[in-house]
Protein backbone atom coordinates (compact mmCIF):
# COMPACT_ATOMS: atom_id res chain seq x y z
CA UNK A 1 0.00 0.00 0.00
CA UNK A 2 0.91 3.62 -0.87
CA UNK A 3 0.03 4.52 2.52
CA UNK A 4 2.81 4.26 4.43
CA UNK A 5 3.61 6.98 7.13
CA UNK A 6 5.11 9.95 4.85
CA UNK A 7 6.94 12.98 7.01
CA UNK A 8 5.08 16.08 6.56
CA UNK A 9 6.93 18.32 4.63
CA UNK A 10 7.79 22.26 6.17
CA UNK A 11 5.67 24.80 4.89
CA UNK A 12 7.79 26.98 3.27
CA UNK A 13 7.72 30.43 5.68
CA UNK A 14 9.45 32.08 3.05
CA UNK A 15 6.92 34.32 2.35
CA UNK A 16 5.63 35.07 6.03
CA UNK A 17 7.44 38.43 5.70
CA UNK A 18 5.72 39.71 2.50
CA UNK A 19 2.45 38.93 4.30
CA UNK A 20 3.52 40.81 7.73
CA UNK A 21 5.10 43.11 5.60
CA UNK A 22 1.40 43.92 3.85
CA UNK A 23 -0.27 44.03 6.93
CA UNK A 24 2.47 46.59 8.37
CA UNK A 25 1.70 48.71 5.27
CA UNK A 26 -2.26 48.52 5.59
CA UNK A 27 -1.86 49.50 9.47
CA UNK A 28 0.28 52.70 8.81
CA UNK A 29 -2.20 53.24 5.89
CA UNK A 30 -5.01 53.35 7.99
CA UNK A 31 -4.39 54.52 11.40
CA UNK A 32 -3.56 57.94 12.44
CA UNK A 33 -0.96 58.60 15.25
CA UNK A 34 -1.66 61.82 16.25
CA UNK A 35 -3.74 62.60 19.78
CA UNK A 36 -6.30 64.83 20.05
CA UNK A 37 -5.16 67.47 22.69
CA UNK A 38 -7.66 70.50 23.53
CA UNK A 39 -8.45 72.99 26.07
CA UNK A 40 -11.94 71.68 27.98
CA UNK A 41 -14.76 74.43 28.85
CA UNK A 42 -18.27 73.80 29.51
CA UNK A 43 -20.63 75.69 28.13
CA UNK A 44 -23.39 77.04 30.32
CA UNK A 45 -26.69 76.05 29.87
CA UNK A 46 -29.15 78.49 27.70
CA UNK A 47 -30.99 80.87 29.97
CA UNK A 48 -34.38 81.49 29.39
CA UNK A 49 -36.14 84.78 29.72
CA UNK A 50 -36.82 84.91 33.36
CA UNK A 51 -33.78 83.26 34.53
CA UNK A 52 -32.05 85.92 32.06
CA UNK A 53 -33.39 88.80 34.28
CA UNK A 54 -32.83 87.32 37.68
CA UNK A 55 -29.06 86.86 36.47
CA UNK A 56 -26.40 85.87 38.99
CA UNK A 57 -25.59 89.50 40.37
CA UNK A 58 -21.79 89.18 41.08
CA UNK A 59 -19.84 91.53 43.10
CA UNK A 60 -17.71 93.67 40.80
CA UNK A 61 -14.37 92.54 42.95
CA UNK A 62 -14.99 89.20 42.00
CA UNK A 63 -15.11 90.00 38.23
CA UNK A 64 -12.38 90.80 35.63
CA UNK A 65 -13.38 91.96 32.87
CA UNK A 66 -11.38 90.68 29.84
CA UNK A 67 -11.76 92.39 26.48
CA UNK A 68 -10.99 91.77 23.34
CA UNK A 69 -11.15 93.96 20.63
CA UNK A 70 -10.90 92.85 16.48
CA UNK A 71 -7.54 94.97 16.28
CA UNK A 72 -6.33 91.87 18.42
CA UNK A 73 -6.28 94.66 21.90
CA UNK A 74 -6.27 93.07 25.06
CA UNK A 75 -8.17 94.95 27.99
CA UNK A 76 -7.44 93.09 31.38
CA UNK A 77 -9.28 95.11 33.91
CA UNK A 78 -8.13 98.49 33.26
CA UNK A 79 -4.86 97.79 31.68
CA UNK A 80 -4.30 96.96 28.09
CA UNK A 81 -2.04 94.05 26.23
CA UNK A 82 -1.39 93.41 22.86
CA UNK A 83 -1.16 89.81 20.79
CA UNK A 84 2.94 90.35 21.54
CA UNK A 85 2.41 90.22 25.29
CA UNK A 86 0.94 86.61 25.40
CA UNK A 87 2.73 83.18 25.28
CA UNK A 88 5.97 85.19 26.13
CA UNK A 89 8.78 82.84 26.84
CA UNK A 90 9.39 81.68 30.22
CA UNK A 91 6.82 80.98 32.32
CA UNK A 92 4.18 83.80 32.96
CA UNK A 93 3.32 86.82 30.59
CA UNK A 94 2.82 89.65 31.91
CA UNK A 95 -0.86 88.90 31.19
CA UNK A 96 -1.57 85.46 32.85
CA UNK A 97 0.23 87.36 36.14
CA UNK A 98 -2.28 90.43 36.16
CA UNK A 99 -4.98 87.43 36.30
CA UNK A 100 -2.91 85.77 38.89
CA UNK A 101 -2.64 88.85 40.79
CA UNK A 102 -6.51 89.19 40.48
CA UNK A 103 -7.29 85.77 42.00
CA UNK A 104 -4.36 85.59 44.88
CA UNK A 105 -4.43 89.37 45.37
CA UNK A 106 -5.28 90.14 48.88
CA UNK A 107 -7.09 93.47 48.20
CA UNK A 108 -8.30 91.96 44.77
CA UNK A 109 -11.37 89.22 44.46
CA UNK A 110 -12.95 88.05 47.47
CA UNK A 111 -11.23 84.68 49.46
CA UNK A 112 -13.47 82.45 50.89
CA UNK A 113 -12.84 79.15 52.87
CA UNK A 114 -13.62 76.11 51.38
CA UNK A 115 -13.22 72.43 52.17
CA UNK A 116 -11.22 71.19 49.99
CA UNK A 117 -11.31 67.78 51.74
CA UNK A 118 -12.65 66.81 55.24
CA UNK A 119 -10.68 68.26 57.50
CA UNK A 120 -8.24 70.34 54.56
CA UNK A 121 -9.86 73.49 54.10
CA UNK A 122 -8.00 76.45 52.24
CA UNK A 123 -8.73 80.21 50.94
CA UNK A 124 -10.34 79.69 47.65
CA UNK A 125 -10.77 82.95 45.34
CA UNK A 126 -14.18 84.05 44.62
CA UNK A 127 -12.78 85.43 40.80
CA UNK A 128 -14.43 85.27 37.86
CA UNK A 129 -13.13 86.17 34.44
CA UNK A 130 -15.14 87.36 32.01
CA UNK A 131 -13.97 86.71 28.92
CA UNK A 132 -15.60 89.16 26.22
CA UNK A 133 -14.37 89.10 22.46
CA UNK A 134 -15.73 90.84 19.48
CA UNK A 135 -16.91 89.00 16.74
CA UNK A 136 -14.70 89.74 14.06
CA UNK A 137 -11.74 89.11 16.49
CA UNK A 138 -9.52 86.11 14.79
CA UNK A 139 -9.74 83.08 16.69
CA UNK A 140 -6.04 82.63 17.06
CA UNK A 141 -5.69 85.51 18.98
CA UNK A 142 -9.01 84.51 20.89
CA UNK A 143 -7.66 80.80 21.76
CA UNK A 144 -3.89 82.53 22.88
CA UNK A 145 -6.09 84.73 25.32
CA UNK A 146 -7.98 81.63 26.82
CA UNK A 147 -4.25 80.07 27.25
CA UNK A 148 -3.21 82.53 29.24
CA UNK A 149 -6.22 82.79 31.20
CA UNK A 150 -5.89 79.05 32.02
CA UNK A 151 -2.41 79.62 32.73
CA UNK A 152 -3.57 81.86 35.53
CA UNK A 153 -5.52 79.09 36.92
CA UNK A 154 -3.68 76.42 36.55
CA UNK A 155 -0.22 78.68 38.62
CA UNK A 156 -3.39 79.19 41.54
CA UNK A 157 -4.59 75.39 41.66
CA UNK A 158 -1.07 74.92 42.42
CA UNK A 159 -0.20 77.01 45.42
CA UNK A 160 -3.64 75.83 46.30
CA UNK A 161 -2.38 71.82 46.00
CA UNK A 162 0.63 73.24 47.84
CA UNK A 163 -1.16 74.97 50.37
CA UNK A 164 -3.37 71.63 50.85
CA UNK A 165 -1.68 68.77 50.16
CA UNK A 166 2.22 70.38 50.13
CA UNK A 167 2.91 68.88 46.51
CA UNK A 168 2.45 70.55 42.98
CA UNK A 169 -0.91 69.43 41.39
CA UNK A 170 0.95 67.62 38.54
CA UNK A 171 2.04 65.14 41.80
CA UNK A 172 -1.22 64.92 43.05
CA UNK A 173 -3.16 61.29 43.23
CA UNK A 174 -6.15 60.81 41.33
CA UNK A 175 -8.50 61.66 44.21
CA UNK A 176 -6.81 64.48 45.47
CA UNK A 177 -6.39 65.96 41.88
CA UNK A 178 -10.43 65.65 41.82
CA UNK A 179 -10.51 67.37 44.98
CA UNK A 180 -8.56 70.36 43.54
CA UNK A 181 -10.79 70.45 40.48
CA UNK A 182 -13.67 70.84 42.00
CA UNK A 183 -12.39 73.48 45.24
CA UNK A 184 -10.62 75.80 42.10
CA UNK A 185 -13.24 75.20 39.22
CA UNK A 186 -11.36 76.81 36.29
CA UNK A 187 -14.01 80.09 36.11
CA UNK A 188 -14.00 81.54 32.78
CA UNK A 189 -16.89 82.83 31.64
CA UNK A 190 -17.50 83.46 28.00
CA UNK A 191 -20.00 86.31 27.83
CA UNK A 192 -22.76 85.54 26.37
CA UNK A 193 -23.18 87.16 22.63
CA UNK A 194 -25.30 89.91 21.95
CA UNK A 195 -26.77 92.41 18.74
CA UNK A 196 -23.64 94.10 17.64
CA UNK A 197 -25.42 96.08 15.43
CA UNK A 198 -27.65 97.61 17.73
CA UNK B 1 48.63 31.05 2.90
CA UNK B 2 47.15 28.27 1.58
CA UNK B 3 43.76 29.69 3.82
CA UNK B 4 43.45 32.90 1.78
CA UNK B 5 41.85 31.18 -1.16
CA UNK B 6 37.92 33.07 -2.01
CA UNK B 7 35.84 31.70 -0.02
CA UNK B 8 32.21 31.79 -0.75
CA UNK B 9 30.15 34.06 2.01
CA UNK B 10 27.27 32.52 2.67
CA UNK B 11 23.43 33.91 2.15
CA UNK B 12 21.97 35.81 4.60
CA UNK B 13 19.31 34.22 6.87
CA UNK B 14 16.18 36.22 6.67
CA UNK B 15 14.55 33.69 8.69
CA UNK B 16 13.75 36.33 11.48
CA UNK B 17 12.55 38.90 8.85
CA UNK B 18 9.41 38.15 9.39
CA UNK B 19 9.42 38.19 13.43
CA UNK B 20 11.03 41.98 12.60
CA UNK B 21 8.20 42.78 10.69
CA UNK B 22 5.37 41.42 13.00
CA UNK B 23 6.79 43.47 15.83
CA UNK B 24 7.33 46.70 14.02
CA UNK B 25 3.22 45.63 13.18
CA UNK B 26 2.21 45.27 16.30
CA UNK B 27 4.17 48.23 17.52
CA UNK B 28 1.75 49.98 15.08
CA UNK B 29 -1.02 48.11 15.75
CA UNK B 30 -1.16 49.37 19.72
CA UNK B 31 0.40 53.08 19.14
CA UNK B 32 -2.09 53.94 16.52
CA UNK B 33 -5.72 54.60 16.31
CA UNK B 34 -8.11 54.56 13.79
CA UNK B 35 -8.72 57.08 11.06
CA UNK B 36 -12.30 57.59 11.78
CA UNK B 37 -13.39 60.10 8.92
CA UNK B 38 -11.70 61.86 6.29
CA UNK B 39 -11.13 65.45 6.64
CA UNK B 40 -13.26 67.29 3.78
CA UNK B 41 -11.80 71.17 5.23
CA UNK B 42 -8.10 72.23 6.02
CA UNK B 43 -7.38 73.13 9.76
CA UNK B 44 -4.32 74.91 10.62
CA UNK B 45 -4.62 74.92 14.23
CA UNK B 46 -3.74 77.31 16.63
CA UNK B 47 -0.96 76.84 19.10
CA UNK B 48 -1.08 76.96 22.84
CA UNK B 49 0.19 75.35 26.21
CA UNK B 50 -2.41 74.72 28.64
CA UNK B 51 -3.82 71.95 26.99
CA UNK B 52 -5.00 68.37 27.75
CA UNK B 53 -5.03 65.17 25.96
CA UNK B 54 -8.62 63.93 24.86
CA UNK B 55 -10.43 60.56 25.40
CA UNK B 56 -11.00 59.46 21.95
CA UNK B 57 -14.22 57.74 23.43
CA UNK B 58 -17.20 60.13 22.91
CA UNK B 59 -15.13 62.43 21.23
CA UNK B 60 -16.57 64.21 18.23
CA UNK B 61 -15.09 67.11 16.20
CA UNK B 62 -16.21 69.79 14.71
CA UNK B 63 -13.62 71.20 12.23
CA UNK B 64 -13.80 74.87 10.90
CA UNK B 65 -11.67 75.45 7.98
CA UNK B 66 -11.08 75.95 4.22
CA UNK B 67 -12.64 73.62 2.22
CA UNK B 68 -9.95 71.33 0.37
CA UNK B 69 -12.14 71.14 -2.89
CA UNK B 70 -12.42 73.54 -5.23
CA UNK B 71 -15.03 75.43 -6.10
CA UNK B 72 -16.54 75.42 -2.91
CA UNK B 73 -15.60 79.29 -2.49
CA UNK B 74 -13.17 80.65 -0.29
CA UNK B 75 -15.40 81.00 3.32
CA UNK B 76 -14.62 78.70 6.37
CA UNK B 77 -16.90 75.68 6.04
CA UNK B 78 -18.10 73.59 9.09
CA UNK B 79 -17.34 69.74 8.97
CA UNK B 80 -19.46 67.41 11.06
CA UNK B 81 -19.20 63.31 10.47
CA UNK B 82 -17.64 63.28 6.71
CA UNK B 83 -20.12 66.05 5.66
CA UNK B 84 -19.96 70.04 5.50
CA UNK B 85 -22.88 71.41 7.09
CA UNK B 86 -24.57 74.47 8.27
CA UNK B 87 -24.96 76.06 11.49
CA UNK B 88 -28.77 74.72 11.78
CA UNK B 89 -27.79 71.11 10.70
CA UNK B 90 -25.32 70.91 13.86
CA UNK B 91 -28.02 70.44 16.68
CA UNK B 92 -29.27 67.52 14.26
CA UNK B 93 -25.75 66.12 13.70
CA UNK B 94 -25.07 65.95 17.01
CA UNK B 95 -27.67 63.85 18.35
CA UNK B 96 -27.56 61.39 15.61
CA UNK B 97 -23.66 60.77 16.66
CA UNK B 98 -24.42 60.14 20.18
CA UNK B 99 -27.01 57.84 19.22
CA UNK B 100 -24.84 56.13 16.73
CA UNK B 101 -22.23 56.11 19.61
CA UNK B 102 -24.84 55.11 22.25
CA UNK B 103 -23.70 57.58 24.57
CA UNK B 104 -25.00 60.41 26.40
CA UNK B 105 -24.77 63.59 24.87
CA UNK B 106 -23.60 64.59 28.24
CA UNK B 107 -20.90 62.09 28.37
CA UNK B 108 -19.62 63.51 24.94
CA UNK B 109 -16.80 65.45 24.15
CA UNK B 110 -17.33 67.92 21.44
CA UNK B 111 -13.79 69.01 20.02
CA UNK B 112 -13.38 72.18 17.71
CA UNK B 113 -10.97 72.23 15.48
CA UNK B 114 -10.93 75.60 14.17
CA UNK B 115 -8.59 77.28 12.08
CA UNK B 116 -6.37 80.62 13.30
CA UNK B 117 -8.31 82.43 11.02
CA UNK B 118 -11.37 82.10 11.98
CA UNK B 119 -13.65 84.45 13.46
CA UNK B 120 -14.98 84.46 17.04
CA UNK B 121 -18.43 85.25 15.74
CA UNK B 122 -18.09 81.83 13.53
CA UNK B 123 -16.98 80.24 16.58
CA UNK B 124 -19.91 81.60 18.78
CA UNK B 125 -22.69 80.70 16.36
CA UNK B 126 -21.91 76.75 16.57
CA UNK B 127 -21.60 77.22 20.33
CA UNK B 128 -24.52 78.68 20.25
CA UNK B 129 -25.81 75.88 18.49
CA UNK B 130 -24.39 73.53 20.52
CA UNK B 131 -25.78 74.81 23.73
CA UNK B 132 -29.25 74.33 22.17
CA UNK B 133 -28.31 70.86 21.26
CA UNK B 134 -27.47 70.79 25.59
CA UNK B 135 -24.26 69.44 24.37
CA UNK B 136 -22.00 71.56 26.95
CA UNK B 137 -18.91 69.76 27.22
CA UNK B 138 -16.51 71.01 24.49
CA UNK B 139 -13.14 71.45 24.23
CA UNK B 140 -10.73 74.05 21.92
CA UNK B 141 -8.75 71.95 19.48
CA UNK B 142 -4.85 73.41 19.96
CA UNK B 143 -1.33 72.38 18.58
CA UNK B 144 1.16 71.77 21.43
CA UNK B 145 3.24 74.95 21.35
CA UNK B 146 6.96 74.31 22.28
CA UNK B 147 8.87 77.54 23.35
Amino acid sequence: MAKAKRKAGEINSSSMADIAFLLLIFFLVTTTMDVDSGMKRTLPPIADNEQQQQDVELKQRNVLMVNVSKEGRIMVGAEEYMPADLNRRGDHSRMSREVLDFLVGADRSEKKAAEVEPGISCDISQGVVSLKADNETKYNIYLQVQDELTHAFNVYRDMVSVQAYGKQFNDLNEIQAGNIRKAVPVKISEAEPHDQTR
Amino acid sequence: MAKKGKKEVPAMSTSSLPDIVFMLLFFFMAATTMRDTDPLVNVNMPEAREITELDKKGLVNIWIGQPLQRGEGDALKIQLNDQICEVSDIQDLVHDSSAKKGMALSQMLINLRVDKTATVGKLTDVKQELRRAEAYSISYAAKTRVH
